[in-house]
């Protein structure tokens, strides 16, 4: 209960205004195509050197908690998804966008992040020495098999063909083997000079949403179709709290998932959002409406990339150990002050500590109550007519693929990529599980090499990936997923067909 | 067996595309050395390699739901926006420096596909000043607040 | 008119001419940016922020440095950039970490050596240690290579990735003790090899020592030696590899430093070279650096061409059987 007592601190003048300034800054940044929470929070760092450790701290906390959130702002109105976080987001906020129902999309999206958010830092606060513990338990066999989890969850995010979402998934793994060689440095399809780096995470996204979205407004042509006449629907925030109440499963899933999965370090961030959004559509009677602007798979995606954020910092303030690299960047604003997290920081600098902690809560709420205040303007994005929206998003996507690393290669992929993706697309492809492919395969190499260089020295690979409580565990739920997944393709496919006898 | 219909046609273009990278992915990395670096790669390629040929052979024999296709309005349609995009990206925005180029290609492209009249005169006053609010934006957003140094080669 | 426009183009071939004509006076006349080929909040990257902060000051370079993460494969796709596809305009430098890129080059498959960059100064000097999981049976560097020796390459032995410093000091420690260890390079740099340490996935790590000192002091790990010729200052009771009968130098010190891609002007290095050495002894910068645990070592241009040609020749040495 030690929290309490440092409350106060978050309410001093200069603090109250850091915090405002960083929940207001990170909601800009964040949605700001190209900027990723880790960059965002990168950007902040020089304003600490200025500032006393638990200032900074609280600007660098507000900001983190903000941008995670903001990325939804651009996922869901331009379909560019900020960062790997909010790529769930775009599946149902976007097409919730189209249908006019923007403004309810963010209010939803703000709300189910705080409410995330708040579990989130309430998990840090509570019950840290515990899950310090159960984020240490995952060695390289476990984030294989967590990975493996991951691309099962492939095949059904693409709900048209099983087979085509799982070629997806395996061209997107095999674009991530693209450039150096992460243990052994060797160079692997290196076809062209601005592929050396690899495929740029965030560039790829951008390519992959933005751009066969771009063409797909050129496609309509110059004129009048109606789209234009979007209504933009006012939604009162009223309404929005009942639906968030009505949708509680996926709400609890969202939170869960991404407490849970945030928690595991080097993994969590990325895919804590697909993964909750893939849960919830399991559970969910209404499967068949995601993906079609369903609430529930906003609301599952947005609570969990947000619940991520507190437990994502608990290896950091226990350990020391950055779990991401967010985490790696709030590191630094400590370090500077001349604090090491771990142990140190709790019993010397309690008020660091607690300070920082506690304006990570204040600003989640902060953050819901700015955001519900301008999605109703934001919503109005819908508004703009296609040919503008086509050329704004365009512009967004080169500026925000740049200045990534201020590389051209960047861009060049991210076009290359964007043109190639609209053309699968028409072919019944999607973008989805190639770009799950895309984060996952990194995680499933370099954990498998790994592992397996370990079990070489030691007893070998069978007992190293097979035994133990975590790794039967991690596989049992593999298979279960894959049985689920060829159990409803089973039932939808007897379904259709019967379905056409019938007509 | 169905009707080869154009979607169709395409669709068999497309998945055979694919197999054919499918095919050329498996190849390099069975053939490139350190083996060590390449045990990941043959993985995913001979998965992929597999379903890819699963789709085209399916393509070939009309067993699948075919996507929506290209029609050849929605061709000619996208076709100069396309050029315009790949010339701003590939050429312009380099050779010219980010912002001019992208001031060009922003107006161009709004010109192209704005459904107001060509002739009359005040929309392309209302074309001029929307290109030069997203400019302000851009740079404000970029320049300013990120310090991002774009290239900048006639102008800013 | 026409008086304006020549007088215009005048103005714009004087823009372009006074540059290269002045012996570079006015560098620099805009804010530069340096590469750091690790991610953000690396010690690397973390050092490379502190050192810059004050570039902007009249007395250091009047112009402040923005860092630009590149990273990927132990540094070698940042590197790539620099020495490849990076102006040599005097506006893009690069950190440097040494012995990593010398000896990624050694081994061969990257676009750059030691001779396509051009050494500004160095501003930092971080030793590797040995380091193992607070609950290990070992506690001295004996019972290492007792271990070791007894069971020939099943130490497992975490560390940031292949030819980087930690590498470099478990090839010397196999070497020294005619051993075999089980080298095992980790993906995210040296946080995650610090990580499999404490986690236990390895039963040892090689690791930084700043990075090493801040776990010790969180009481997750125990530090058993320093490869480095002298005792450090923050860690005053580890003894050296060399004291604890290991016959390692200090070949393995991850040096970090500011260089520039070669065909940068002559006029701009010299200018940078007798700036920035005075810019890292900025108080402030030391304060920062010594509150975050970082070990300072400023050597300027001349030491550390003479550092990198020594460390080119061991290195040679140390890889040829590899």
């Amino acid at each position: 209960m030690e929290f309490i007592y440092y409350f106060g601190d978050v309410f001093t003048p200069i603090n109250f205004g850091l915090l405002l300034l960083g929940t207001i800054g990170g909601l800009i940044l964040g949605a700001t195509p190209g900027l990723s929470p880790t960059m965002a929070v990168a950007l902040l760092i020089p304003f600490t050197f200025q500032l006393e450790a638990a200032q900074g701290l609280i600007l660098l906390g507000a900001a983190y908690t903000s941008t995670v959130a903001g990325g939804a702002v651009s996922a869901i109105l331009l379909k560019i998804p900020g960062a790997p976080a909010n790529i769930a987001t775009t599946l149902d906020g976007h097409t919730m966008a189209l249908k006019g129902e923007g403004a309810k999309a963010l209010q939803l999206s703000f709300l189910s992040s705080a409410v995330g958010g708040v579990f989130g830092v309430l998990l840090l606060i509570f019950l840290t020495p515990v899950l310090a513990k159960w984020a240490l338990a995952f060695g390289p066999s476990h984030l294989f098999w967590l990975a493996i989890l991951g691309v099962t969850v492939i095949g059904s995010l693409d709900s048209n063909s099983v087979v085509k979402g799982l070629l997806s998934g395996c061209i997107g793994l095999w674009l991530a083997t693209i450039g150096f060689d992460d243990i052994m440095g060797a160079q692997r399809f290196i076809f062209h000079p601005s592929l050396g780096g690899g495929i740029n995470i965030i560039a790829a996204l951008i390519g992959l949403f933005a751009i066969p979205q771009v063409i797909t407004m050129f496609a309509k042509g110059r004129k009048d179709d109606g789209a234009e006449a979007i209504q933009v629907q006012k939604h009162p925030i009223k309404g929005a709290i009942t639906e968030l109440l009505r949708n509680k499963r996926a709400m609890g899933i969202g939170t869960l998932t991404g407490s849970i999965i945030g928690l595991i370090p080097g993994v969590g961030g990325q895919i804590a959002g697909l993964v909750a959004y893939d849960q919830s559509k399991k559970f969910s009677p209404d499967r068949d409406k995601f993906g079609t602007g369903h609430p529930e798979g906003l609301i599952a995606a947005e609570s969990a990339n947000n619940a991520m954020v507190g437990p994502s910092l608990v290896p950091l303030l226990t350990l020391s150990i950055p779990g991401s690299p967010t985490a790696a960047v709030l590191l630094g604003g400590l370090l500077i002050h001349g604090i090491f997290p771990g142990t140190d920081l709790f019993d010397n600098h309690p008020d660091v500590a607690w300070t920082f902690i506690n304006s990570m809560l204040i600003g989640q709420i902060l953050m819901c109550i700015f955001g519900l205040y301008v999605a109703g303007m934001a919503a109005k994005v819908a508004q703009v007519p296609q040919s503008m929206m086509a050329a704004i998003v365009l512009g967004l996507a080169v500026f925000g693929s740049y200045s990534v690393q201020s590389s051209m290669g960047d861009v060049y992929v991210m076009a290359s990529l964007g043109v190639m993706m609209y053309f699968l697309e028409r072919f019944g492809f999607s973008a989805a599980p190639l770009v799950l492919g895309l984060i996952l395969g990194p995680i499933a190499e370099s954990n498998f090499i790994q592992g397996s260089m370990i079990a070489s020295a030691t007893d070998g690979m069978a007992p190293y990936f097979l035994t133990g409580t975590l790794n039967l565990f991690l596989i049992a739920v593999v298979i279960a997923s894959i049985l689920y997944s060829g159990y409803m393709e089973l039932r939808s496919r007897r379904y259709t067909s019967k379905e056409e006898i019938m007509e | 067996m169905s009707t080869l219909t154009l979607p169709r046609l395409q669709h068999i273009i497309g998945s055979g595309i694919v197999a054919a990278v499918g095919v050329s992915v498996c190849y390099i990395s069975y053939t490139q050395q350190p083996s060590e670096a390449f045990l990941f790669p043959r993985l995913i390629a001979s998965v992929f390699v597999v379903l890819a040929l699963w789709t085209f052979v399916k393509a070939c024999l009309g067993w699948t739901k075919v996507g929506n296709g290209i029609s050849f309005t929605q061709f000619k349609n996208l076709a100069p926006g396309l050029a315009i995009a790949l010339i701003y990206i590939f050429w312009a925005a380099k050779g010219l420096g980010f912002y001019t180029a992208t001031t060009i290609a922003f107006f161009i492209l709004l010109s192209l596909y704005d459904p107001a009249p060509h002739t009359a005169l005040k929309s392309w006053g209302k074309r001029i000043i929307t290109t030069a609010c997203f400019m302000a934006v851009m740079y404000g957003l970029f320049a300013l607040l990120l310090k991002v140094y774009t290239p900048r080669e006639i102008f800013f | 008119m026409k008086k304006l426009l020549a007088g215009a183009a005048i103005a714009l071939m004087g823009l372009t001419t006074t540059a290269s004509a002045d012996g570079h006076a006015n560098y620099p006349e805009r804010p530069m940016m340096m590469m750091v080929s690790y991610g953000a909040g690396g010690a690397t990257d973390f050092q490379a922020r502190i050192v810059t902060m004050t570039a902007g000051n009249e007395d250091a370079l009047g112009m402040p440095i923005a860092i630009l993460n590149k990273p990927g494969a132990g540094g070698r796709v940042g590197w790539n950039w620099l020495a490849g596809q990076a102006e040599a305009d005097g506006y893009t430098l690069g950190a440097y970490n040494v012995p990593h890129f010398i000896a990624q080059s050694i081994k061969g498959g990257v676009e750059y050596s030691a001779d396509s960059f051009e050494p500004i100064a160095n501003w930092g000097a971080d030793p590797a240690v040995l380091v193992v999981g607070k609950d290990s049976e070992f506690n001295t560097l004996e019972d290492v290579v007792t271990f070791v020796k007894a069971n020939p390459g099943k130490l497992t032995t975490s560390g940031a990735g292949l030819f980087v410093g930690h590498h470099i000091a478990a090839l010397q420690m196999e070497k020294a003790g005619d051993m075999k260890m089980a080298y095992i390079p980790t993906k995210g740099g040296g946080a995650a090899a610090m990580k499999a340490v404490i986690a236990g996935d390895v039963m040892a790590g090689i690791n930084n020592l700043s990075d090493a000192y801040r776990a010790a002091a969180a009481g997750n790990v125990k530090i058993l030696a320093v490869a480095d010729l002298e005792r450090n200052e923050f860690l005053p009771d580890v003894p050296t590899m060399k004291e604890a009968g290991l016959d390692v130098d200090n070949a393995s010190v991850n040096f970090r430093g500011v260089m520039v891609p070669k065909g940068t002007p002559q006029g701009i290095i010299d200018k940078l070279a007798a700036t920035v050495p005075m810019m890292f002894e900025n108080s402030r910068v030391t304060g920062k650096m010594k509150a975050g645990g970082s070990p300072m070592h400023v050597m300027t241009r001349d030491e550390v061409l003479a550092m990198w040609a020594a460390r080119e020749e061991t290195l040679k040495e140390l890889l040829a059987g590899l």
